[in-house]
């Protein structure tokens, strides 16, 4: 099948070499599948399902040939502003294979049904065939199952193993001499004394602390006591619960002395001078209180856990942070934390780990409690409440939308797909129980995945294929769910076809987990490799097989045009590069934030967004809510586009940079910055001040909308040329030749050469 | 100890409420009951008896039915029949006074799980009037246990003396059979002396009648 004519863009020949401006004004759209209109559009939303080639090839060696990775980016639980939610006494799946009825099935006749999975012919039981939305008989093919992608169902009891958990959330603190000394303790406590009615839950919400340095410390909060009462298990080696109950208790009965306990923690400790920390026997003791229910544990460690079980080294040298040959030590010192992770996982209990130290902690080894029992890691390194208070920022408004947010318990997830085509790796924060089957005791609306496909039978016959995420959860008010989100993508058999629909920035979010999985099992230098390879492999096989005339130069299809320059991006990241001095743990998190955060966040995290501030107009502005928000265009990033007289603004996902020129136009200084002129930009700035100026208020939206668009917060820098953190900024000028890396140009030069060979 | 406690609606057997005694060790056994519990919910109807017990292993279902509302809990063999049917009754006083209007109206499964809290609260008292007793029923199987132990020193003291008894026997069998090893050898040598001298006769003897017969 040809989709040639319909897709000519998609196919035009890009000389890169020649062709400069490869960015497109302003974010990267993604390609839309190449099928019928009425078939496109109920089609999964490409914010929540996506796929590399959105023209499946129809054989395995057609897709070795083209040389590009085939999978699939999800981002199940995302927060969606339209859920259409249905319950109903029956759920209509498949007989043989299990697939939940969806858009794609095909309808016999009135009373049979074609699954598009398995082409097995079932049954419409009779209950389907009356629509409650429209209240007619007779037309199955109008319910909401069938005419949504997404689709989320009241679970009914078959698909509970036992009634559904209650809402429990344990937290689990340092409190060494370390910890006080960065004064996160008084931050989280005032965060969780506000957000504490907003945690997700019902009148069967359960809560606990545990506190910990050499010691281990927990508090009873049962009710009737006129204080919290503080009892401490010194012995670290075999840690025990010192009462049955009442150290996780109903929040809504204990309300007032939960609220007590979080007043006076911070002064609890403010004399302490432990310098010894036993997280290992803390997350022993947590997790012996949560093995019952299952539940959340959050994390807070502020340096390197010396004492008890699992106890690390300090592994990191210093001299090898700039070392231009490989970086030792990416993968865990011990397997203490896999394990427990592991045991978490069969208890539904999900770990989430928050790293707040200015030295060395072993992330690698730490970060592994949170990966395999799908909880988040968040990093703030060199947090400290006084010499960085953009760091504290960031702290307060993540951890408000970590207590905040929509939570899943108990949770599995499933991907099926059409009879030929196989699964056969995951990547993100997951634990693989048996050969498709995900356990997931948490399921937050920031988490994304990534699965890698292979086409085990041709796909002859086959016009269209389907895939399926099906997630069973419980929610915070204890109703069991499963939210199913259903692709559809044509098959085709030439290369044109399959080139014309790869969708860039997914191959290049599921080559960075590859590459991540490849730099822990094998080396780092391997997985660098690996990625300029699948560079050099994909445009090579696109002019073998798809270019009819060769010309010289380096040819790339449009919509691979920016495939060389994402490559370049991941070499020069944070978790891949060489010859710049990086700290391990920041390396070791960059990897974590690759294979985790969903497709739209790493893109932005790997090629940043760079705008011109300082000349913002309305032109071309949208109208939100009433508000104008200018749409500068996105800049390449290259020195070559700064310009000492403008104001640049980098949105790099988690951090945003406002870079002040030199000459700048002082007219923003003024109107934006409130100073009157360079020399009085303040050294730190984070804020932008509250200004009444038509600029400020512009500045302020774009920023804004910017900030909105995404669930965590960024934080603002404004930085002058002198400033700290003008390297980091510099950092992300992708196309520019450093002393460690290739510039753009040249990398292309050096792609084309192999190409040649 | 009650283990399990489940209320369901009669009518379709929808599970209305539930709660599992938190405990490390008991949850994981407790599957195969919860699953054997939820069929027991379909399984009755109005016509079945308002109370009544099932055995099921060494666990006992208590099973009480009111107002189209079936309170099922799960105990050990030892929990005396009273006290389980008095929880119940207090579960279902309270359940009825809070949900009983709305039971014929829900679809969803365990539309009212937040009930739990409360059952976990009346489990707890009824559990603590047993403490008691059961520490008294402790106290006495450790004396018991004292006294079988007692008892199993002595036969184990015993048990030494007949072994030392056997050793010293055994020693003395060795040494007796060394002697008679010793003295069947010394026999053994004497009658082979003897045979050797009876043959040297012999043979003196035919030399002596060859000598004189010949000569």
């Amino acid at each position: 099948m040809s989709l040639q004519s319909s897709t000519p863009e998609a196919l035009r020949v890009v000389n890169l070499l020649q062709e400069r401006n490869l960015l497109p004004p302003g974010t990267v759209p993604a390609p839309t599948p190449c099928l019928p209109q009425d078939i496109q559009k109920v089609n999964c939303n490409p914010e929540v399902f996506r796929c590399t080639l959105t023209s499946i090839p129809q054989t395995q060696s057609l897709l070795n040939k083209a040389k590009l990775p085939m999978g699939l980016l999800l981002h199940p639980f995302k927060d969606l502003s339209q859920l259409p939610v249905v319950t109903s006494s029956t759920i209509v799946r498949c007989r043989s294979c299990r697939t939940y009825i969806n858009p794609f099935v095909s309808f016999l006749d009135q009373r049979r049904w074609k699954c598009n999975l398995c082409y097995r012919i079932n049954d419409v039981p009779e209950e389907f065939m009356y629509n409650p939305v429209s209240r007619s008989y007779g037309e199955p093919h109008k319910r909401p199952e069938v005419q949504n992608a997404t689709i989320e169902f009241i679970a009914p009891s078959e698909y509970m193993l036992r009634p559904p958990q209650p809402a429990v959330y344990l937290f689990v603190l340092d409190v060494s001499h370390n910890a006080v000394e960065t004064g996160y303790l008084n931050v989280f406590c005032q965060s969780l004394l506000d957000n504490i009615s907003a945690l997700p839950g019902d009148s069967r919400t359960k809560i606990g602390f545990i506190t910990f340095d050499s010691t281990i410390h927990f508090y009873n909060l049962q009710e009737g006591l006129s204080q919290p009462q503080m009892l401490i298990v010194s012995d670290i080696e075999d840690v025990f619960l010192p009462t049955p109950d009442s150290l996780l208790v109903n929040l809504n009965e204990c309300k007032e002395l939960v609220e007590d306990l979080l007043k006076s923690l911070p002064h609890l400790f403010e004399k302490t001078m432990e310098t010894q920390s036993a997280l290992g026997s803390a997350l022993q003791a947590a997790f012996k209180l949560l093995s019952p229910t299952g539940g959340r544990m959050s994390v807070f460690q502020t340096h390197l856990p010396n004492l008890g079980v699992g106890a690390l080294q300090s592994r990191e040298d210093p001299n090898q942070r700039a070392s231009a040959k490989d970086i030792q030590h990416l993968s865990p010192a011990t397997d203490f934390y896999k394990k427990l992770a592991l045991d978490c996982s069969g208890q539904q209990v999900a770990v989430d780990l928050f790293l707040l130290s200015a030295r060395y902690c072993d992330l690698a080894s730490l970060g592994c409690i949170s990966r395999y029992s799908a909880g988040s890691v968040y990093y703030y390194p060199s947090y400290h409440h006084q010499h960085n208070p953009a760091q504290v920022e960031r702290f307060q408004k993540d951890l408000k939308r970590y207590l905040i947010r929509k939570i899943g318990f108990e949770a599995v997830m499933r991907i099926r797909c059409t009879k030929g085509l196989s699964i056969h790796t995951f990547h993100g924060n997951l634990f693989v129980r048996s050969t498709d089957l995900l356990s997931l005791p948490n399921v937050n609306p920031d988490a994304g995945f990534a699965v890698q496909m292979s086409i085990e039978e041709n796909l002859d016959d086959m016009q269209v294929v389907s895939f399926q995420a099906a997630l069973l959860y419980t929610s915070s008010k204890g109703e069991r769910r499963i939210r199913v989100h259903t692709l559809c993508l044509p098959v085709v058999n030439s290369m044109s076809d399959i080139f014309s629909g790869a969708d860039v920035q997914a191959i290049t979010g599921l080559l960075a987990c590859m590459a991540v999985d490849r730099s822990m099992a094998a080396s780092l230098s391997d997985a660098r490799d690996a990625m300029t390879n699948a560079a050099i492999d994909s445009l090579s096989s696109y002019r073998q097989s798809v270019l009819t005339i060769q010309q010289p130069g380096l040819l790339a299809p449009a919509c691979l045009r920016l495939f060389p320059l994402y490559i370049l991006a991941l070499l020069k990241q944070k978790a891949f590069r060489t010859g710049t001095s990086t700290r391990l743990d920041d390396r070791v998190f960059a990897m974590y934030q690759l294979k985790y955060q969903p497709l739209a966040y790493t893109m932005l995290m790997i090629h940043p967004a760079l705008y011109r501030v300082d000349d913002l107009t309305d032109e071309g502005a949208l109208n939100i809510n009433e508000r104008t928000i200018p749409q500068p265009r996105v800049l390449q990033l290259s020195v070559e586009k700064l310009s000492r007289e403008g104001a640049f603004l980098m949105d790099a996902g988690t951090v945003m940079y406002l870079w002040i020129g030199r000459n700048c136009n002082p007219n923003f200084l003024t109107h934006v910055l409130g100073v009157p002129n360079y020399a009085a930009v303040p050294e730190n700035l984070y804020l932008l001040p509250e200004l009444d100026t038509v600029e400020s208020q512009r500045t302020k939206a774009f920023i804004g909308w910017l900030r909105d668009q995404r669930p965590f917060f960024p934080s603002l820098h404004v930085i002058r040329d002198e400033s700290q953190l003008k390297a980091s900024f510099m950092q992300n000028m992708i196309e520019d030749r450093t002393e460690s890396a290739l510039s753009y140009y040249e990398f292309l030069l050096h792609l084309q050469q192999q190409i040649s060979k | 100890m009650i283990l399990l406690t489940i209320i369901a609606r009669i009518a379709d057997g929808l599970p209305l409420a539930a709660s599992v005694q938190e405990d490390e060790q008991s949850g994981r056994d407790l599957q195969q009951y919860q699953s054997q519990a939820k069929q027991l919910c379909r399984k009755l109807n109005a016509q079945s008896p308002a109370r009544c017990i099932l055995e099921a292993g060494d666990m006992y279902f208590h099973c009480l039915i009111a107002e189209d509302v079936c309170y099922l809990s799960l105990c050990e063999a030892s929990f005396p029949k009273k006290m389980a049917f008095a929880y119940l009754e207090d579960l279902h006083t309270e359940f009825h006074y809070l949900y009983g209007k709305k039971v014929s109206t829900v679809t969803r499964p365990y539309s009212f799980i937040e009930f739990d809290t409360y059952i976990q609260k009346k489990k707890k008292t009824y559990v603590d009037n047993r403490t008691r007793r059961n520490l008294g029923s402790i106290n006495t199987e450790l004396q018991d246990v004292q006294k079988i132990m007692v008892a199993n020193i002595e036969e184990v003291l015993q048990r030494g003396e007949a072994l030392s008894a056997l050793d010293t026997k055994a020693s003395n069998l060795s040494t007796l059979s060394k002697k008679y090893r010793s003295d069947a050898k010394y026999l053994n040598t004497r009658s082979m002396y003897a045979k050797v001298a009876a043959v040297a006769v012999c043979f003196i003897t035919l030399i002596i009648y060859v000598r004189f017969w010949w000569l």
